[in-house]
């Protein structure tokens, strides 16, 4: 699944898992190369474009708003700031359920957590959101959901990662006498981060995505601008903010490749 | 969450949902049909070539890392035209499985089958339509699948700028929160697209079943 931009998928997961750009393996031995500069550069250029593209425009008073500088710039951090929450969330609570569903001794209930999991993929995320708005609004009860909606991807990528680690390395560190949590710890998951890894920037591109909608229940986020932006039907406006979020994600799936290269064991990088 | 009890609001909107729930198969159709087209097109002229076909499933994914909200946003602002917002952008990101998909599939026959329907005297055309096509043709129903599933759900999302289909139901949920029938709205959004969706995979299941080659099934 590390080489997910040449396999061909059979489900829908399979293909979210293939979102990054950056997905492949990288091939160089260093967690920062030159061709790396590539998408920030090209990021940079475009929102420099954009910014002088408005700036030449006559804009009422609802666009001189809606692209307010600093507004955009508090949204931007709020739309980080619940991104990464259910990234983080989402690693916290699908890793060690991951863990746990391969354990030999509770191996049984794989199919149970799968099966939920999956279940609660197919709903549409608009829809839970509306839902969920119902009962709770807020910051909270946004994250709870899309974390939720993304625990999936990094789920299965866990399983997926640990069982593919060669029967032969773990016997070997069985016999030089390592503890099955020290096998689990040290030779286990690290050899698993990659596979880990993309399905942890599946659920953040998943995140980038999905909070917009969660600014209808006042979670904050550049959806607000986006969504005012098309109530009052003002066509830069909408340019100006789909722009920025485009970008925002680009950028924060670079950045998580770079992590993601980072976490991994050099012998396998 | 006053209202109606949900049984009730169904009976009462069954005109305007079923009417719903048509576009939203009929634009998903459209849109999956479209991207087929594009996408096997693309397969086809890029499958021989290592480099081309890397940059095609290239330049699609990181399209596709772009959320859909500020696609469909994008897209709206510059054309001002909802119907061919939603039917460009839908059609955009169901093109990566599908293209992906085909391009694997159409690569992954074996070299020696190839050779031997060369020495048996097969031509390039018939190659492919006998031969690659048939070989392909799991792997890029699979795509077609994927490609189905992502289109309805990001038709629902495309309602904030067009007023097609499902998602209309969340997003005036969404908009008028607190207020009565909300939350049927949500329920009914959730409960049809999640419909919408698995009429579509059984769909699928059954052209699977009979449109394989028998040497071919796994």
């Amino acid at each position: 699944m590390s080489a997910a931009t040449t396999e061909p998928s059979t489900d829908l997961q399979d293909e979210l898992e293939g979102t990054g750009g950056g997905a492949r393996p990288s091939t160089g031995s260093s967690i920062f190369a030159v061709r790396d500069l590539g998408l920030p550069l090209t990021v940079a250029v475009v929102l420099a474009a954009l910014y002088f593209y408005i700036q030449d425009r006559e804009l009422d008073n609802i666009e001189v708003n809606l692209l307010n500088v600093d507004t955009l710039i508090r949204f931007t951090i709020e739309h980080i700031y619940l991104s990464f929450t259910i990234a983080v969330l989402v690693i916290l609570i699908a890793v060690p359920l991951g863990v746990l569903v391969t354990r030999p001794r509770t191996k049984r209930v794989a199919p149970l957590v799968l099966a939920f999991a999956n279940f609660g993929q197919a709903a549409p995320s608009l829809g839970l959101i509306a839902l969920v708005g119902l009962f709770y609004t807020g910051f909270w009860p946004v994250v709870a959901v899309i974390t939720a909606y993304a625990i999936l991807s990094v789920l299965r990528n866990t399983i997926a990662g640990l069982q593919q680690v060669d029967r032969g390395v773990l016997d070997a560190a069985k016999g030089m006498g390592m503890s099955p949590a020290a096998v689990l710890l040290r030779v286990e998951l690290p050899l698993a981060v990659p596979i880990i890894g993309a399905g942890a920037r599946t659920a953040l591109i998943l995140a980038v995505a999905t909070v917009p909608l969660g600014s209808f229940l006042g979670a904050g986020g550049l959806g607000q601008n986006l969504f005012a932006a098309i109530k009052t039907d003002r066509a830069v406006g909408i340019l100006g903010i789909a722009v920025i979020i485009a970008c925002l994600a680009l950028l924060l799936d670079w950045f998580a490749g770079i992590l993601q290269r980072w976490a991994t064991p050099r012998g396998i990088r | 969450m006053t209202g109606l009890p949900f049984g009730e609001w169904l009976s009462q909107n069954q005109a305007d949902v079923i009417f719903r729930v048509q576009q939203h198969f009929l634009i998903s159709i459209y849109c999956v049909a479209l991207a087929a087209g594009v996408g096997l097109t693309l397969a086809l002229l890029t499958y021989r070539f290592e480099a081309l076909a890397n940059l095609n499933i290239g330049i699609i994914a990181v399209a596709f890392t772009i959320p859909s909200v500020a696609m469909i946003g994008l897209v709206y602002s510059v054309t001002g035209n909802e119907l061919v917002t939603m039917i460009s952008v839908v059609a955009l990101y169901g093109l990566l499985p599908i293209t992906r998909n085909a391009i694997v599939g159409l690569q992954a026959a074996d070299p020696a089958v190839i050779d031997a329907a060369k020495g048996m005297g097969v031509g390039a055309v018939r190659m492919l339509w006998q031969i690659r096509l048939p070989i392909a043709w799991p792997v890029i129903l699979a795509g077609l699948r994927v490609s189905t599933q992502l289109t309805v759900g990001i038709v629902a999302v495309g309602a904030f700028v067009a007023d097609y289909g499902l998602g209309i139901l969340g997003f005036n949920a969404l908009n008028n929160l607190g207020s009565v029938n909300t939350g049927n709205e949500a329920l009914a959004c959730v409960i049809f697209v999640a419909a919408v969706a698995l009429v579509f995979d059984a769909v699928f299941v059954v052209v699977r079943r009979f449109t394989t080659p028998r040497g071919a099934r796994v």
